[in-house]
């Protein structure tokens, strides 16, 4: 039999989003916990140095997210990555989270679960995982020192993948199959280095090698030639999937697969808000997270106030 | 003792050693950056360099965080 626990506010991810809204609902004097599946700090634990955060010039995402739920805590949040959520009644009042070992009852709910790396769509990639194909630069990147490294996609992080696995590598190529989507001057740093080559409107088509990776078939779309690059590794950086499976059927979804809420972050269930990435938006950045968790949390902290 | 297998910036391996923490158990953190015998060690237990890896006897081991494979090698449950 589970134990049940009382909170004023529980939050589900504790990315940029999650723990901003910790930060700004604990300093209401409201109860909060934070709830995490996979690791504190989302998409941004993974990133090698952020540029655009303002008032931080070059700061390690780890150290960004570390600061920022120390400052949470500071005012009362906890935060709990071990306890895996199983399942949630958003509908219910109070409504309830129940994870692993706990039955938790709150009166609002935050959603900042998040986007997770969308997979290499080819039916062999999941043989290579871990042998060649990889989903964070950080913490294999260190594999690949003198090595022939591969980083697919075009967006920034993408790009800011590139950009510090290139530092390891004996080459690096950056395969996409568009054009870019990366800010012009992350590109500019990519290309000044020497030992990079930057495929665009090139596909990857096969993963070979036994056991372990050892080369990829691409495709030029430009010309329909196919060809054979010998390689070691394989990064992958192809867009993000929205983290909702938790709540389906329970809130409204966007064109995107997004939870839909405005700027104020409410969604379609009274008490239940959407904050980050999760929420249909058009503008997906760090800074926009932590708007919406800031959004997010004084309007729970004020739906407590006026439901009781 | 508990050997997890690590590098500096990796947030898993951060994962597995708060883990570790929040459940009192002490461990001996072997860092594969900066040592070339602990790569070594940590490729023969697991048949890769991939971290972090986890073990207790230095024959069963977890790659990852896997919660339950970890409580497991760990007497938890």
């Amino acid at each position: 039999m589970k134990e049940t626990k009382q909170k004023d506010i529980i939050i589900v991810g504790a990315g940029m989003a999650g723990l901003t809204a910790a930060l700004y609902a604990a300093r209401t004097n409201c109860s909060v916990l934070v709830l995490e599946n996979a690791i504190v700090g989302g998409q941004i634990a993974n990133a090698a140095g952020i540029e655009n955060y303002p008032g931080l010039p070059n700061v390690m995402g780890s150290t960004l997210i570390e600061t920022v739920q120390g400052q949470a805590e500071k005012y009362g949040a906890e935060v709990d990555e071990f306890d895996p959520i199983e399942r949630v009644d958003l509908a219910a009042q109070p409504k309830t989270v129940e994870t692993e070992s706990v039955i938790y009852e709150a009166k609002a709910v935050i959603i900042a679960t998040g986007m997770e790396r969308r997979k290499l769509p080819l039916p062999e990639a999941p043989r290579y995982e871990g042998r060649g194909v990889h989903y964070c630069e950080l913490c294999d990147g260190h594999l690949y020192e003198g090595k022939t490294i591969v980083v697919a996609g075009g967006g920034n992080a993408a790009v800011d993948a590139a950009n510090y696995l290139v530092r390891h590598a004996k080459h690096l190529y950056l395969i996409h199959r568009s054009a870019f989507r990366a800010d012009a001057a992350s590109v500019e740093r990519l290309r000044a280095n020497e030992n990079v080559t930057i495929l665009l409107e090139t596909e990857i088509k096969a993963l070979k090698g036994k056991g372990r990776l050892a080369s990829i078939t691409v495709l030029d779309k430009k010309t329909g030639e196919e060809r054979d690059i010998p390689v070691d590794g394989i990064f992958v950086n192809i867009g993000v999937v929205a983290q909702t499976k938790l709540f389906e059927g329970q809130v409204a979804l966007g064109e995107t697969g997004r939870i839909a809420a405005g700027e104020d972050c409410r969604t379609n269930v009274p008490g239940v808000f959407a904050a980050g990435d999760i929420r249909e938006k058009e503008v997906r950045q760090l800074t926009t997270a932590a708007s919406d968790g800031t959004t997010a949390a004084i309007l729970a902290a004020k739906y407590i106030e006026r439901e009781g | 003792m508990v050997k997890v297998y690590s590098i500096s910036s990796c947030p898993w391996c951060d994962k597995v050693k708060k883990y570790l923490k929040s459940k009192g158990i002490e461990y001996e953190e072997r860092n594969i950056e900066k040592n070339d015998a602990y790569r070594k060690e940590c490729e023969a237990l697991s048949g890769d360099t991939v971290v972090p890896v986890t073990t207790v006897d230095g024959k069963n081991y977890v790659v990852s965080f896997e919660k339950d494979k970890l409580d497991a090698i760990l007497g938890l449950k």
